[in-house]
């Protein structure tokens, strides 16, 4: 044991020694998978062009199947302001009603 | 670059025991590229993102990612492959020059500062701290009734041996001027569009000076991976993550409290003892969301654990809370009637992880609830239920593990 805590603090001190690498550190994310359920519900083509600018469709899908259309309503809304999405108010009703029906307490068995 | 025989030397250099290794504590629903946490809607991707292992994926952009929790059994400090990830805004940095890097200094101080990642280096000797970063919503999947917000289980956390330097150089180099309130702190990362609020966080003035506070390259002994701060992220001791500012560009001294966003309307708590209110209910005043409460955890067992009957098993765990340090655990194998000490292994400092084992042996075949609760040396300890709060943070409850004497 005594030994490996030594390596160990050898390990950390050389690295902190070490001068610093210059070469640029360039990262490629993983390509996204998530997509928003298909619908008839006007919001579908809405949520899909509205929010797809800024997240992936985890946020939507991950929520509580409880979520009732007055939190879904209060977070479209959050998204315009004050996050800063650029849609319009009158896309927001549809959008929030394919989301509590697609996702939160309005689901019906044949989905949205 | 750190490799894996370099984590497990560290690994057992911190007494680290990997007895009772269990396999995945998620079921494994439809093969090896998916779990499911125990609520409902809880099933989950699994991606290896860059320099990551596979992790539980809660939203790919940006990056939200989980630790399945068996990592908490492999050792004391979580891998840096293994490390969660939390960014609010998909507008970050995926190259980053490390020979272009400042950090900047401004205002309310003598002497404005754009440090070099090498002259940040030599501001102060290096220091080391192991401490605990645990996302502020951590645990808000097992919340009840539900709350809305980031679905997580118990894998935003993570337990590191931090290297940098003491904030309270970089600010003594600069020279705080009198009435200096705050200190606040911006990263690299953006909102993508629009006119979002930019991710920024405050500290109290006097706690950014506590020599606590960390600007940190290092994590584990290899420098940070990009996806948790490259080159340089802030460590708060003791603070919930949100405090932790990853690819921390730009400090500045304030000489009133900062009045953004994620301060002033986000990341905010019931101003009471508890933190807590009746749920479903709106709490009359918040204030912004700081210490870790005491919290453990039993890693060597998952639920539905199969455990000999009239032989002993020696369950271990961890123990963690805001800073006082962890005074005892206590370990039941009879649903919370009765209690025993557990025994502490090595003390890593009052933030880390602080391992626990705990022996017993069931009497007779069947079912067994396994609980731990831990108090901290200030005396506070874990609540038997859950406490509330509309936000889903601070989950703290004593946990219980459901296992099958045979």
């Amino acid at each position: 044991m005594k030994s490996a805590m030594l390596i160990g603090m050898v390990v950390a001190i050389a690295a902190v020694t070490e001068p610093s690498n210059g070469q640029q550190r360039t990262i490629t994310l993983p390509n996204e998978t998530a997509t928003y359920v298909a619908s008839q519900l006007p919001g579908y083509q809405l949520v899909q062009r509205n929010c797809a600018g800024c997240h992936s469709a985890h946020y939507v899908a991950m929520q509580p199947p409880s979520s009732p259309r007055a939190w879904w309503d209060a977070t479209v809304k959050k998204m315009k302001k004050p996050f800063g999405a650029p849609f319009p108010d009158d896309d927001i009703a549809a959008m929030v009603d394919y989301l509590v029906k697609t996702y939160g307490a309005e689901r019906t068995a044949a989905g949205g | 670059m750190q490799t894996r025989r370099t984590f497990l030397r560290q690994a057992a250099a911190l007494g680290a025991s990997g007895v009772l290794a269990n396999s995945a504590f998620e079921a494994v629903a439809g093969g090896q590229d998916r779990v499911t946490l125990p609520f409902e809607n809880g099933t989950r991707e699994l991606v290896a993102f860059p320099q990551k292992r596979p992790l539980i994926v809660l939203t790919s952009r940006p990056p939200q990612l989980e630790t399945p929790f068996s990592v908490f059994n492999e050792g004391l400090l979580t891998p840096n492959d293994a490390f969660f990830v939390r960014y609010h805004w998909s507008g970050l940095p995926l190259s980053i020059d490390p020979a272009a890097y400042r950090l900047r200094v401004t205002g309310k101080i003598d002497r404005p500062l754009e440090l070099s990642l090498d002259e940040l280096r030599r501001v102060a000797t290096p220091a080391e701290i192991v401490a605990v970063n645990q996302c502020s919503g951590n645990s808000r999947g097992h919340f009840a009734p539900r709350v809305n917000g980031g679905q997580l289980s118990n894998g935003a956390m993570g337990n590191a041996r931090w290297t940098g330097v003491p904030l309270k150089a970089v600010l003594d180099r600069a020279g705080v001027q009198r009435g200096a309130v705050q200190v606040s702190f911006n990263g690299l990362d953006q909102p993508p569009l629009g006119d979002g609020p930019d991710f920024v966080k405050a500290l109290d003035i006097d706690h950014a000076r506590d020599g606590e506070v960390m600007l940190a390259w290092q994590m584990n002994g290899a420098e940070l991976p990009f996806l948790n701060g490259y080159p340089l992220r802030l460590v708060v001791p003791g603070y919930f993550g949100t405090y932790w500012i990853k690819h921390l560009s730009e400090i500045q001294v304030l000489d009133s409290p900062f009045q953004g966003f994620w301060m002033a309307s986000a990341y905010r708590i019931p101003d009471n003892s508890c933190a807590c209110v009746e749920p479903g209910t709106t709490p009359s005043a918040t204030k912004p969301i700081g210490r870790f409460p005491v919290r453990s955890f039993i890693t060597s067992l998952q639920n539905d654990a199969r455990v000999p009957a009239n032989r002993e098993t020696v369950a271990r765990g961890i123990a963690f809370d805001g800073g006082q340090g962890i005074a005892e655990v206590a370990f039941s194998s009879d649903g919370g009637t009765t209690w025993s000490p557990a025994r502490l292994g090595t003390n890593h400092g009052r933030y880390s992880f602080q391992e626990w084992t705990a022996r017993f042996t069931p009497a007779t075949k069947g079912a067994l609830e396994l609980k731990v609760r831990a108090t901290s040396r200030g005396g506070e300890t874990q609540p038997p239920t859950a406490s509330w709060n509309p936000a889903g943070y601070m989950r703290n409850v004593v946990e219980t593990v459901k296992v099958v004497a045979v």
